[in-house]
């Protein structure tokens, strides 16, 4: 390859695509690197996308239809006490509650390969040059910044900024002399094994929730070996992802003999837990066994947390940058927030025509501001929950699940998550109806099965009947909401005086509050749960009939 | 040029990949950190030194380079195009 580019994007994953988009759409000549031969044919699941990244991620996903496998209300803790006698303690208090589930959803499970293709194929239709089966082996240094990417073929090729998405290894940026590589107790390897199911099976047991188990360590059940690492099954639309991992070195420089866990560990949970043996078992078969490393628990480790993540003439995003989530293992909003603050620096920078350090270390600067990245890459629940099995401390691996995966995640995420909204909601005080029209829109996708990525399955296209009553009725509530948001944003002294000092004590409040509030909420669940449900029911009804133009932001025809 | 293995159902590797994975012998201390994170068991012990038994199951998770404390192992990414493929990822 003889041009040069402005931009080089190395990996199309979940980040590298969204960077490109940007990059190419900003008129800069972009090219994106990926080393397989397809888009995702290197890439593992096991995967629910959180809710905020599609809230505050990139604009054409929020706006788009990308392929989803299940809406995910939330997660299911099987705390193990003792598996032989089938002592099980459930803690299922981190989900949405009906009506809103499974519309609005905690996040989507999804097949990475797909989502991956879908971006991709966004990133292409806006003048991205994708180049496929190329390594970038190497980068092309002079006058102290990087200049390009050398590939496997030994083409160089020139640019005047890299930016980096090529996973949790970071071997281009080793090679670039910006990262080291990392210890292996930071690193968690997964083994992951894919099921086929039918689809009523997995809605009658699983419906729409993820099951996490959690046990001791002689009992080998759930790897619990690392630090609180256990076994996770996902509902997919008609296929189960059950993933155990494990970290690489744990207690005393000890590096486990994996091949033989792993194997103890999957015939343990198949012969001893009773809902896998007896509900799921005899209606599965496997599809594909595979494994992939994370690096989950870099953000933990000072000295690794504060590693660059740029250089003169070259960004780094998602898990190259070290962004993983230390406790939802799960690194995909990270990657697209960091992609767009990437892009529009780099986007920046070539207009000013400065690629260096100084210049670039404004990215820097957002991805440390960056409320929701530091909150996700800085929760210790999964790495404290070791102790607790070390001392086998019930009630501390209680509260750690509890807090990681149960409703006391909101002592640690309202404060970030609010910080964001609020942001958001000033610049835009109509973006909640946005939110709430994209998920009405994803569910009804997934029931229909309408991702615009692929030739099988083709967005439905916007019928031009009239709209029924209820349909109206929906646009009216909208218009109500929106007219109310409006005014609201207009009372900017509500905002200064009350809502943002509110906001930024949230945690704190929750923390009080939550012990007595807890108990009170899900008794209240309980009573109403007839009621809920035939809510839940008639709203289902709704969007499964609803015109999907009234899910669509645009205005179109009326 | 496409190959299937018993034991790892639903992924394919492709040939070609170049010895991505090198041991450096003098380095090696015989640990055998690398044989035990190995799902694959890509390595094995010749006079206790690791040696790279086969690349042909590689998954390419870089465990083995993780757990090398001596710096012994080289890794690299395959060739493009080349290595470990799945669709269920």
């Amino acid at each position: 390859m003889d041009e040069d580019f402005d931009v080089i994007v190395v990996g199309a994953g979940f980040g590298g695509p969204v960077a490109a988009k940007i990059c190419a759409e900003a008129g800069l000549k972009t090219l994106m690197l990926e080393r397989s031969q397809s888009v995702g044919d290197k890439v593992i699941s096991g995967l629910t996308i959180p809710f905020y990244g599609f809230l505050f991620g990139p604009k054409f996903i929020q706006e788009g239809n990308p392929p989803i496998e299940r809406p995910s209300d939330g997660i299911i803790n099987y705390i193990i006490k003792d598996i032989d006698k089938g002592d099980i303690e459930i803690d299922k208090s981190l989900r949405v509650p009906k009506p809103f589930s499974p519309i609005i959803a905690f996040g989507y499970n999804a097949y990475c390969k797909p989502f991956c293709e879908w971006e991709v194929n966004q990133a292409v239709d806006a003048g991205v040059i994708l180049k496929k089966s190329t390594t970038a082996i190497d980068v092309i240094k002079a006058e102290n910044r990087i200049k390009g990417i050398i590939t496997d073929k030994g083409e160089r090729i020139n640019c005047k900024i890299v930016i980096d998405a090529e996973g949790s290894k970071g071997l281009l940026a080793i090679k670039a002399g910006i990262r080291k590589k990392y210890r292996p107790e930071t690193i968690s390897l997964a083994d992951t094994y894919d099921y086929v199911m039918p689809k009523e099976i997995i809605d009658k047991v699983f419906g729409y929730s993820v099951k996490m188990c959690w046990g001791w360590d002689e009992q080998r059940i759930a790897p619990p070996l690392g630090h609180g690492n256990g076994l996770m099954v996902w509902p997919y639309r008609n296929s189960l992802h059950f993933m155990q991992d494990q970290c690489l070195r744990i207690n005393d420089n000890h590096v486990p003999n994996l091949n033989k866990l792993f194997k103890v560990y999957h015939r343990n949970i198949t012969d001893k837990l009773a809902w896998w043996k007896n509900l799921v078992e005899p209606h599965i078969k496997l599809r594909a066994r595979m494994w992939a490393g994370f690096e989950i628990y870099v953000g933990l480790d000072k000295e690794l947390r504060d590693m660059p993540n740029h250089a003169a003439g070259m960004l780094l995003i998602g898990d190259a940058a070290g962004l993983e989530s230390t406790e939802l293992c799960d690194g995909v909003p990270a990657a697209w927030f960091s992609a767009e603050i990437a892009a529009n620096i780099a986007i920046e920078a070539i207009k000013a025509n400065d690629t260096s350090i100084s210049f670039l270390r404004r990215y820097d600067k957002k991805i440390k501001q960056h409320p929701i990245i530091q909150w996700s890459i800085s929760g210790r629940n999964r790495f404290d929950l070791r102790n607790a099995q070390e001392e086998h401390d019930l009630k501390k691996l209680k509260q750690y699940i509890h807090n990681g995966w149960g409703l006391g995640a909101l002592t640690h995420f309202m404060n970030p998550f609010f910080q964001i909204l609020l942001s958001y909601v000033n610049n835009d005080p109509v973006i909640i109806t946005k939110w709430i029209k994209m998920f009405f829109r994803y569910y009804q996708n997934w029931i229909y099965e309408n991702y615009d990525y692929s030739g099988k399955r083709v967005i439905r296209t916007n019928s031009s009947k009239k709209l029924r009553k209820v349909e109206m009725k929906f646009l009216r509530y909208m218009g109500i909401l929106e007219t109310i948001l409006r005014s609201l944003s207009k009372k900017k002294k509500l905002l200064t005086i009350i809502v943002i000092p509110l906001s930024k004590s949230l945690n704190t409040i929750m923390r009080k509050a939550l012990p007595v509030v807890e108990p009170i909420y899900l008794i209240i669940l309980r009573l109403l749960n007839p009621i809920l449900n035939r809510f839940s029911r008639n709203i289902l009804k709704f969007v499964k009939y609803a015109n999907p133009i009234i899910f669509q932001n645009q205005k179109r025809g009326f | 040029m496409v190959k299937n293995l018993k034991n790892f159902p639903g992924v394919e590797w492709v040939k070609g990949t170049g010895d991505f994975i090198k041991i450096d012998e003098k380095k090696c201390i015989g640990c055998m950190n690398c044989v035990k994170v190995c799902l694959a068991g890509c390595f094995e012990m010749v006079e206790k030194k690791a040696r790279v038994k086969s690349l042909e199951n590689c998954m390419e998770c870089a465990s083995c380079w993780y757990v090398c404390e001596e710096e012994a192992i080289i890794f690299t990414w395959p060739l493009g195009g080349t290595g470990y493929r799945n669709d269920w990822g």
